[in-house]
């Protein structure tokens, strides 16, 4: 494991401000979703306001890096519980399966074309030669 | 399974939950990472069968896991150190990240939203694709706030990564797109997660730009979205 490497008994204080840090920018952002009902999900608004955190503090955060670098391979696991929630949806799978695998392949084909085309487009278009 | 207390901890289903992941998830690491073998693909019909076969019902195995699902909060936050670290490459691709981004969030919502409405779907199975290009637990909360239904959008993120994965090399490389920052970027924004994985798997450079996108595609598709909900 490459996180076993960074952990070492004095570290583990420090991962827990990084843990901190997480949890109370996704509950700022679920404040702000509540109070101003503006419909963007919590975790989402949390993500902005680390951002902004980040940039108002600069600092080197090594800790920070390893906690969301876990959370974020292990991403997976995390919507399993979810997933299996399908066990619910047998009727709608079976009237709208072939509407929903067709809709999903379409948009993910058009996506990449039309988000590599423009990038390519603007890039040549708008980034000077050097800058690249 | 004599005793009724042990059942209604969540250490059970906490246990198998993790337990059938990790055998899936060895073999998908054996196999190179291959998309089709992305272990929550067979993680979820395995842990199906189980809860049939045992009788046991959503609710209940819901609340168990409750610990797991949790931390897609904190996972998401964690997004934003990704952007923050690619904030010079940011600047200097302002301009194509914008105008990609923009497009490609429109072209996922409408198309998907579009081919569903042809086929006469519901308004809540709408709101399940309509987010489809986010990361999943983005995926799922937007859903979930269009009153769909997260569990769909979930399934319909997982499928939608996996095919991405699958088919960008080579749809890529028909169109004759050699640049990295485009192909990871649009693979960043097209397929999420698994799109990411596969990305830094063909180059370094097109890996950052992929889970650049990802990050900023989850706001934008969610804002987006969220426009559109007040609206409709």
């Amino acid at each position: 494991m490459r996180i076993a490497e960074h952990v070492s008994p004095c570290f583990i204080p420090v991962m827990l401000r990084a843990i901190f840090l997480l949890l109370a920018c996704q509950l700022a952002g679920e404040a702000i979703h509540r109070i101003t009902s503006l419909p963007l999900p919590g975790a989402v608004i949390g993500m902005v306001l680390l951002v902004g955190w980040l940039a108002l503090v600069p600092r080197e955060r090594p800790t920070l890096t390893v906690v969301t670098g876990w959370l974020t391979a292990h991403l997976s696991i995390m919507f399993v519980p979810a997933a299996v929630g399908l066990i619910e949806e047998g009727p709608v799978l079976s009237r709208y399966g072939v509407g929903l695998v067709t809709a999903t392949v379409a948009s993910t084909l058009l996506t990449l074309i039309v988000t590599a085309l423009v990038f390519r487009w603007a890039f040549a278009r708008f980034v000077p030669e050097g800058e690249a | 399974m004599s005793d009724p207390a042990l059942l209604a901890t969540p250490l059970l289903w906490l246990t198998v939950t993790l337990g059938v992941f990790e055998v899936f998830d060895s073999l998908s690491k054996r196999c190179n990472r291959h998309p089709l073998l992305h272990p929550v693909l067979w993680t979820t019909p395995v842990l199906i069968a189980l809860l049939l076969a045992s009788g046991t019902s959503y609710e209940t195995y819901k609340a168990a896991t409750f610990p797991v699902s949790f931390l897609l909060g904190p996972a998401v936050v964690g997004l934003a150190v990704p952007v923050w670290r690619e904030r010079a490459r940011i600047r200097r691709l302002a301009i194509p990240i914008v105008l990609a981004l923009g497009a490609g969030a429109v072209t996922s919502i409408v198309s998907a939203v579009g081919v569903l409405v042809l086929f006469g779907a519901p308004r809540e199975i709408l709101a399940s694709i309509a987010p489809r290009a986010t990361t999943t637990p983005v995926a799922m909360a937007v859903a979930g706030q269009l009153r769909g239904v997260p569990a769909l959008a979930a399934v319909i993120v997982l499928f939608a990564g996996v095919f991405g994965a699958m088919v960008a090399t080579p749809l890529l490389n028909a169109l004759g797109l050699g640049d990295y920052r485009a192909r990871g970027f649009a693979l960043g924004v097209a397929a999420h997660g698994i799109g990411t994985a596969r990305a830094f798997q063909v180059d370094a450079t097109a890996g950052a730009m992929a889970s650049l996108a990802m990050a900023l595609n989850a706001v934008v598709t969610a804002a987006l979205l969220s426009v559109v909900a007040l609206l409709v």
